[in-house]
């Protein structure tokens, strides 16, 4: 058997978690910043087409490529923060062991999902790449963005691998802090970052005041 | 290859679904693995891996679904234009007078912001911080106060720029721009159903909510232009698809450019832009996400015939069509109580869809009526985020408090969802006059 050490094992697996986590929030930009292109290539298509009577030449081709910035890149971002919706009902009544088992257990079938799923996308990259498919206007290569997939879904794989490592950590000392996994909130709390989100750190405090009126 | 009929494998497949669903495992992968198991039980490992593996690019990689950053976009820029206080104000030197005139105030205010940022738990943080001091403060009676905002934030939905209303229209393959007009007049009437219920109730019990403001002119007139970047964002959305000068992406570029230049103008920060732009990515990733594992689960629920063999078993159900919608919709508020919306509706809606086509019923009405039982069952309990949110801002009112104010609301919302259920023509109106169809 192996003993876990567990402050190797933590201390590890925190300063991978971290390396990751930037390469991630990389990823995450790049995801933004096409969206945030997004917004001006649509306003300059609106004032090409309609001011100027000039449309941008391949502007539904682009965009449609452009999607998969946003579409894929960001998935692992998205998952090491917790933001891809699941049911934690039934689960948020377990707790200790028996809680982070049920987090193992989904963490595996998930792995086993997305590894399948890497294979035949970069199947079907290859073929547009062996095939030099292209969008049929402005016929811009089809490749990229196909590979664009399998790119982003091992990506998720290692994610999901280091939040097995987490809660597999978790499983077998139910009291360590943990790390590496997103945390499951109850509602109050889920209210909490709502309003945090929308409101900033203040509103306490302005609550307050206004309690007091 | 399983040797077993393909709808048994259909049937196991949605129990497999649900197990997955019910240990935690994200929506989107446990769609995807079931789709994926399902597809290769029947018709083979290699077509069925393959098959899916081409699902996320071939499905996400189309013109109408770029629609979907934008519109988020424009949510998350809304909360740096400084746009509520200006909203409420206007709001309330128009509607003011009427009985209970803050509340009624509070529910146009937060509809018509709600609508642009898209998120009504937020709004409904927003509003709690603008409103209800000022409701409060009146002498207002506080479950009113704290209901109206709780239950104002759930109109986002149906007035466009709505997200929710085109994952929809994608799912079922239908037009995303008939879908986002045909929000547009329920959502009004819904909002307009709330301010009647307000009005009544407070002739009712006048002590609720005493009377504060006169009607004046023209402090109402210079209020106004402050709800300017709301009504253009709208106006342009609901312009573009209606006279079809521009495509939804393109329309909803333009209104992220407009609230991001007087979010620029409002003195956002870059940290702000920096937060907005990261929060919109995360979002839409995991929308997409969701769109292609439920995508690669809707081919699996083909192969099986499922979606038939459940639209055959409720058309041949000796019932009237009306009572399957309402158990329907009964079945949706449950589901609701215990799941986020675009989980639900994106799970149900391949088997839901074609059994209620079957029935006879019109896609897009169908498509207004579920959005808003999804809005609904933001108030209701034992979830009821949009209470936990108002609540959050206020502990000063117990939550039992918020849940008791929302009860007003809910029954507006029931009686909108029979309104739209014996009056369909509500919904279908003005998609059915752009587009010249039926």
């Amino acid at each position: 058997m192996v003993a876990v050490n567990d402050s190797g094992y933590g201390a590890n697996l925190a300063a991978v978690n971290r390396i990751y986590s930037i390469f991630e929030d990389i990823l995450a930009w790049v995801s933004a910043a096409g969206i945030f292109l997004l917004m001006f290539f649509g306003t300059a298509q609106i004032v090409m087409a309609k001011i100027f009577n000039y449309p941008i030449f391949g502007y539904i081709d682009l965009v449609e490529q452009s999607i998969a910035l946003f579409a894929f890149l960001a998935v692992a971002y998205c998952q090491r923060l917790g933001g891809h919706v699941r049911m934690e009902l039934i689960i948020s009544r377990f707790s200790g062991r028996t809680f982070w088992f049920a987090e193992v257990l989904s963490i595996l079938a998930s792995m086993v999902f997305i590894a399948l799923m890497i294979s035949p996308s970069y199947g079907h990259f290859l073929r547009a790449w062996e095939a030099g498919d292209s969008t049929i206007n402005a016929e811009i290569a089809i490749w990229p963005t196909k590979l664009m997939v399998p790119v982003a879904l091992t990506i998720l794989w290692l994610r999901l691998f280091l939040q097995f490592l987490g809660y597999f950590r978790l499983f077998l000392t139910p009291t360590a802090t943990p790390i590496a996994v997103p945390l499951v909130l109850d509602v109050e709390e889920q209210a909490e970052g709502e309003i945090q989100d929308a409101l900033g750190d203040d509103y306490k405090a302005d609550a307050d005041e206004d309690a007091k009126q | 290859m399983i040797d077993m009929e393909p709808l048994t494998i259909g049937i196991i497949g949605i129990f497999a679904l649900m197990g997955l669903v019910f240990i935690g495992v994200r929506v989107f992968i446990a769609a995807g693995a079931v789709g994926m198991a399902g597809l290769i039980a029947i018709i083979g490992w290699d077509a069925g891996v393959g098959m899916a593996g081409t699902i996320p690019h071939s499905k996400s990689l189309t013109y109408v679904l770029s629609v979907l950053p934008m519109f988020i976009l424009i949510g998350y820029l809304a909360f740096h234009a400084g746009m509520t206080q200006a909203v409420f104000e206007a709001a309330r030197k128009w509607l003011g007078w009427l009985p209970g005139g803050l509340a009624v105030a509070t529910v146009f205010a937060t509809a018509g912001f709600a609508a642009v940022s898209g998120a009504s738990t937020a709004t409904a943080a927003v509003f709690a911080r603008t409103a209800i001091p000022e409701m409060l403060r009146h002498g207002y009676d506080r479950r009113l106060a704290a209901g109206v905002v709780a239950a104002g934030g759930t109109l986002a939905s149906l007035i466009p720029p709505s997200a929710i209303l085109v994952l929809y229209a994608i799912i079922v393959e239908e037009s995303v721009g008939q879908l986002l007009l045909a929000g547009f007049i329920p959502g009004i009437i819904s909002a307009v159903i709330y301010a009647v219920i307000i009005v009544t109730r407070v002739m009712v019990s006048p002590e609720m909510a005493p009377k504060t403001e006169r009607f004046q002119l023209f402090p109402a007139l210079k209020a106004t232009p402050g709800t300017w970047p709301i009504v253009a964002v709208i106006a342009i959305i609901f312009s573009a698809i209606y006279n079809g000068w521009a495509t939804p992406t393109d329309a909803g570029a333009l209104g992220a450019f407009v609230v991001f230049s007087v979010a620029l103008y409002r003195g956002m920060t870059a940290n702000k832009l920096k937060e907005a732009l990261l929060e919109t990515a995360k979002l839409t990733v995991m929308i997409f996400s969701i769109i292609w594992g439920v995508l690669v689960f809707v081919r699996f629920m083909g192969f099986a015939g499922l979606p038939a063999a459940f639209a055959d078993l409720l058309t041949g159900l000796d019932m009237s069509p009306t009572l399957i919608i309402i158990m329907i919709l009964i079945g949706y508020a449950i589901l609701g109580m215990f799941m986020d919306g675009i989980g639900m509706l994106l799970l149900t809606l391949p088997i839901v869809y074609p059994a209620v086509i079957a029935l006879g019923y019109d896609s897009i009405w169908f498509g207004i009526i579920v959005v808003k039982m999804v809005e609904v069952c933001l108030i209701t309990p034992p979830i009821g985020l949009n209470c936990y949110v108002v609540h959050g801002v206020r502990p000063d009112i117990p939550l039992q408090d918020v849940f008791r104010g929302i009860g007003l609301f809910f029954v507006a919302d029931i009686l909108t969802v029979a309104l739209f259920i014996a009056y369909p023509e509500i919904i279908t109106w003005l998609p059915d006059l752009v587009a010249g169809r039926g």
